[in-house]
């Protein structure tokens, strides 16, 4: 095993082993482990395939930036594409590598390595245009499909996860070195404060490297322990572990994730994430920096890593990835790694770096020579050679001879860039520094303060002075902040992007892109081919647009192409970085608001009648509506609508119409306000009278419609569709506010205070007279469309005649914790005469043979209320009502508009469909002029035969004429366009 | 993600509330006076500026009722928030401090170095 030492420490503890399986193999670790620091102990390097050319890929890092070491946890659902370098091992965790077939060890997809000239910058563009539009159907997406992408879906995944909410005055992101200075000085402040961290464990660098030798005197873990345990004790600050800051959004609003279950199965039921929404007055950000890395060929081998992860390894975790390894730098980043692995006895191979000997940090110089490490000044790494893993690099020296290095691994650094991806996202400024070369936050956008390498401040004897100066603002305490150290405080770098490639054979390539497997070489083609403006190429190649980003190489490619342009980078500008920092699940961000939670089911106040008597149900908006009520398992659903509806029209049915939107308008100005909203009049109504009405929007289009009843001048109340209820409600409200504020009304919902009854059929009457004994139900006493209100039982209620069906029918109206009573006495009194309870799909046969329209069925919003043929419900003598002009608009007077109207066929066999279009030509050809569509559709019992109704162009005019409904199947029924009414023309049922 | 000051209630989430687009859009009333140009304007053209913007927003899941606001889109800034019947603000009465990202607040939004 590759481990330096067995002593527990805060990190690691080595007396308690953990069992997990990678691949079906069985391996340990311990407690603390991450599953690349698992897998490195027990000598395994090889850990996934790359996502286009199926490379063999190993650890690049050991953090949150890791673009290759993607694993699929088997034992969370299958959760795919986990970063290894940052989940916890737990015992029994089950692990799969990715992208592989039929193992890692030999993958079949690796043949698109060899094949790569067919993988081009743009592939997917320029695959998408040709040579024949079959090509991307049939042949490349098939293929792509198999081969490309990254983990699986996950199965059976039910995860949970909740939203926490705060309002706090600062929020602090990062608790490394910086942030834990800025917490402790804001102790007992005022201020309530929010310290971050995505780690379990704070400190940063100083828990990852050996940069630091001692802060104020005391070891790096001593200062730690004692700096949190005061933030943990202080009454002002909360402390968020393992909670990443993905989102940095407008006006100070974060969005971060914790993970609940670090190192731990997720349990069953528990909640595993919680999305914490922060809204703050003020942000530091102190998240540090990333390290970048190097092209070269075949810089992606198993056995090539960034310098600061191998240290973290080594520091954090207490393993070592390699015993000999080599390093190659153009920067001094990579000082702290020969310290650490000199300090542990593993002298590196040979230390490799593009600066001449001068330009060295001068420790770092006597360091490597008086350890007698092989020394490469002025040098260059040519390129990295081996089979699934590294096995030899070639070294071009300063005298531009090419030396061979065997080594099994390799580190490199490539310079150091701010994390300014939140920075970035809160839509602050970057600056690009020549003498860093990086982008640095130049300006921010909102209240937020950069800290330490965040703000591109990367010597460590200038903290105390940055951190007093930016946090003057808090007016706290100046601290002071002695640091010892173990490496030179300073950054210095020099220029070194690629090393030219000079291609070996077709296998060798450049990685610019190691997660989306973008080489130098298509950044080149896409310059060459006009794509050199930062985004375009971005796109055009996917460089940086994999789920790491690019964090550790899209500045790199900004590096190249400014070469390539003979541009600054400055100039070349860079792509916007988006949220989210990193992935985060879907989960998190439904928290509650999933499965059974998702959305609100509303159900009748008799729903658990319907449910024992055997309804079937259907989805109306949020509504549960009885669909049909099947007397038998057997009857299918249109055995029970052609029973039903037929029952409505011999005896009479019984409908829940409890969904039906109720409105109840109130003040001394409701009249003329109905007025307005609906295209009726109701001024002449008598009190104790009901209409049907139409509400239009101000386009002249019917938006919904309802029965208004008028109680008074000043008290109305209306029904709406089951759909349009809070739409009718929202938009009464807002023109009460808005336009006619003069206006005395006020609106309420009553939706769900009553139920409502539709009781309907030639036997209504009968049925109706016995539950109700002491009303007069006469037509003389109560005519069609009036209403009463009486008391029954002490139960007050309201009765409506009215009629959806064209039969003779009431509506009654009960307050909704009296329904049940209500609607059990019409049941059981009905029961002599057929009474029936019908569901939705029946009220919709029944009210389509009256020609009965339904918004949103019939009408879809481009139809006004002349296109139904309803021009008899439009006040004309009102001055004024929504969307009144629209109906003399040039438009709306065509007269080729759609209009509604009824269809039959010819041949009673033919079966008409919904959606069918109705077109002049038995045959058809290309291009199909055609008339319309059919919005309804029913097999009447009544009638015997189907019938329909359309809405199609010129369609008043052509009532009498023939047609053709066209089918999927290319074929034509032919059919006759009569009047949209098919049962009792002459409307005698409704008033007998 | 805004916070909008509600005028009946305070400050509450973007997530309680409905933008209703452009304000001070007046209703001509219904009459068959008005010319077709002049209705259809009314009932289908709204401003959409990069800039201050007049706009009413209404607290759906909260008072329901509607306000005025005027809001930078540019920026998101909202610079003043008034109840509707209150006289529309003057324009010369807000001071826009904030830039915009790109720093081009009449045109398009973009990177700033890429637009260079
Ligand atoms: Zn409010």
């Amino acid at each position: 095993m590759s481990e330096l030492n067995l002593t527990d420490n805060k990190f690691i503890q080595f007396h308690q082993k953990i069992g997990f399986k990678f691949d079906g193999v069985k391996y340990y670790g311990y407690k603390g482990d991450t599953i690349a620091s698992a897998l490195l102990r027990n000598n395994i390097k090889l850990i996934g395939r790359s996502f286009k050319y199926h490379r063999p890929r190993g650890f690049y890092t050991c953090g949150i930036e890791e673009p290759n070491a993607l694993v699929q946890i088997i034992s969370e659902y299958s959760e795919p594409n986990t970063r290894a370098t940052i989940k916890k091992i737990y015992e029994g965790m089950e692990i799969e590598s990715q992208n592989r077939w039929p193992t890692l060890e030999t993958d079949i997809g690796s043949i698109n390595n060899i094949f790569s000239p067919v993988f081009p910058a743009g592939f997917y563009y320029k695959t998408f245009m040709g040579p024949h539009k079959n090509f991307w159907k049939k042949i490349y997406e098939p293929i792509i499909r198999k081969a490309a992408g990254l983990g699986k879906p996950p199965k059976e995944f039910k995860a949970v996860s909740t939203h926490l909410h705060h309002n706090v005055d600062i929020t602090i992101v990062g608790g490394g070195l910086n942030g834990l200075i800025a917490a402790k000085s804001l102790i007992d402040t005022k201020f309530s404060v929010l310290l971050i961290d995505f780690d379990d464990q704070l400190g940063g660098i100083l828990n990852n490297s050996n940069k630091v030798q001692s802060v104020n005197n005391q070891t790096p873990m001593d200062w730690i322990s004692e700096t949190v345990k005061e933030i943990e004790n202080s009454k002002n600050i909360k402390l968020l572990r393992n909670t990443l800051v993905t989102t940095y959004n407008y006006i100070n609003h974060l969005i971060a994730v914790e993970d609940k279950f670090v190192g731990s199965r997720p349990l069953k039921g528990k909640v595993n994430s919680t999305l914490h929404k922060i809204r703050t007055d003020q942000v530091i950000l102190s998240n540090g920096h990333i390290e970048r890395f190097l092209s070269f060929q075949n810089n992606d081998l198993p056995g090539i890593m960034l310098c600061s992860s191998f240290e973290k390894y080594m520091c954090r975790y207490g393993v070592i990835p390699s015993k000999e390894t080599v390093i190659f730098s153009n920067n001094s980043n990579s000082e702290s790694l020969v310290f650490s692995l000199i300090k542990k006895g593993f002298k590196p191979k040979a230390y490799i770096d593009s600066r001449s000997g001068e330009n060295i940090e001068p420790d770092l110089f006597d360091l490597i020579r008086k350890n007698d490490i092989p020394l490469y000044t002025n040098s260059q790494i040519k390129g990295a050679f081996g089979s699934k893993k590294l096995q030899k690099i070639l070294v071009e020296d300063s005298s531009g001879g090419v030396n061979e290095i065997k080594t099994d691994f390799l580190c490199l650094s490539g310079g150091i860039n701010p994390d300014v991806h939140l920075f970035t996202q809160s839509k602050g400024l970057l600056d690009w520094d020549e003498k860093d070369l990086t982008y640095k936050p130049a300006q921010a956008f909102q209240p937020t303060i950069t800290l330490g390498s965040a703000s591109g401040q990367f010597d460590f004897n200038a903290i105390t002075n940055e951190i007093n100066e930016k946090l003057d603002v808090f007016g706290i305490k100046p601290v002071e902040i002695n640091l010892k150290l173990n490496t030179s405080h300073k950054f210095k770098i020099e220029k070194l992007w690629e090393v030219l490639p000079q291609k070996q054979t077709i296998w060798s390539k450049s990685f610019i892109d190691l997660q989306n497997d973008v080489t130098t070489k298509d950044i080149r083609q896409a310059i060459s081919e006009g794509f050199d403006r930062i985004e375009h190429l971005k796109r055009y190649t996917t460089n940086s647009m994999g789920t790491d980003q690019g964090k550790i190489s899209s500045i790199n490619a900004l590096g190249i192409v400014s070469d390539l342009l003979d541009k600054k980078v400055s100039e070349v500008g860079t792509t916007i970085y988006r949220p989210p920092y990193a992935p985060l699940s879907f989960a998190a961000i439904a928290g509650r608001n999933s499965y059974e939670y998702y959305d609100p089911e509303r159900k009748s106040p008799i729903h658990n009648w319907h449910i024992s008597n055997g309804a079937v149900f259907e989805d109306v908006g949020q509504w549960k509506r009885p669909w049909y009520f099947p007397i038998n398992k057997n009857e299918t659903m249109d055995e029970a609508v052609q029973r039903e509806s037929k029952n409505v029209r011999e005896n009479a049915g019984v409908l829940d119409g409890s969904t039906l939107g109720k409105i109840e308008i109130k003040g001394k100005d409701a009249l003329a306000f109905m007025n307005l909203i609906y295209t009726n009049s109701f001024s002449k109504m008598k009190p104790g009278s009901s209409r049907y009405a139409l509400m239009l929007g101000e386009d002249g289009m019917v938006k919904d419609d309802g029965i208004i009843c008028k109680i008074s001048d000043e008290h109305f109340i209306a029904t709406t569709t089951t759909g349009g209820a809070a739409t009718v409600l929202g938009c009464m409200e807002e023109y009460a506010q808005t336009e006619w504020p003069n206006l005395n009304v006020y609106m309420n919902s009553i939706t769900e205070q009553y139920a409502t009854f539709n009781i309907s059929g030639p036997k209504t009457r009968n049925i109706i007279e016995k539950v109700f004994p002491e009303v007069n139900f006469s037509n003389e006493a109560f005519p069609f469309m009036t209403f009463q209100f009486h008391e029954y039982e002490d139960t007050p209620i309201r009765i409506l005649r009215a009629s959806f069906t064209g039969e003779m029918g009431y509506e009654i109206y009960v307050p909704s914790n009296q329904a049940l009573k209500i609607w059990e006495k019409i049941i059981n009194f009905g029961k002599e005469f057929g009474l029936k309870p019908y569901g939705t799909e029946s009220m919709h046969l029944l009210r389509a043979e009256k020609g009965y329209i339904i918004v949103g069925q019939d009408t879809d919003g481009s139809i006004t209320p002349l296109d139904l043929g309803l021009d008899w419900m439009i006040g004309k003598s009102k001055k004024d009502f929504l969307g009144k002009r629209s109906l003399i608009r040039s438009d709306t007077i065509r007269k080729d508009r759609k209009q509604l109207v009824g269809i039959l066929p010819i041949n009673k066999n033919d079966r008409l469909e919904e959606g069918q279009h109705i077109i002049l030509d038995k045959e058809i050809k290309t291009p199909m002029p055609m008339l319309g569509h059919i919005t309804s559709c029913y097999q009447s019992p009544t009638l015997g035969y189907n019938f329909a109704l359309a809405v199609i162009k010129n369609g008043q005019s052509l009532i009498g004429t023939k047609a053709f409904a066209s089918t999927p199947e290319l074929k034509t029924i032919e059919v006759e366009i009569v009047e949209p009414i098919f049962y009792d023309k002459e409307n005698t049922k409704l008033a007998s | 993600m805004l916070i909008i000051d509600c005028p009946y209630c305070g400050p509450r989430d973007q997530s309680e509330f409905s933008n209703g687009g452009e304000a001070h859009v007046k209703r001509p009333d219904g009459s068959a006076d008005i010319g077709d140009r002049e209705w259809g304007e009314y009932v289908f053209i709204r401003a959409n500026p990069k800039g201050i913007f007049y706009e009413r927003w209404v607290h759906s899941h909260g008072c329901r009722k509607w306000f005025n606001c005027v809001r930078d889109t540019s920026t998101d800034e909202i610079l003043k928030i008034y109840k509707i019947d209150e006289e529309r603000p003057k324009l010369d009465s807000f001071k826009n401090n904030v830039k915009t990202p790109s720093g081009e607040p009449n045109l398009g939004s973009g990177n700033f170095t890429v637009k260079k």
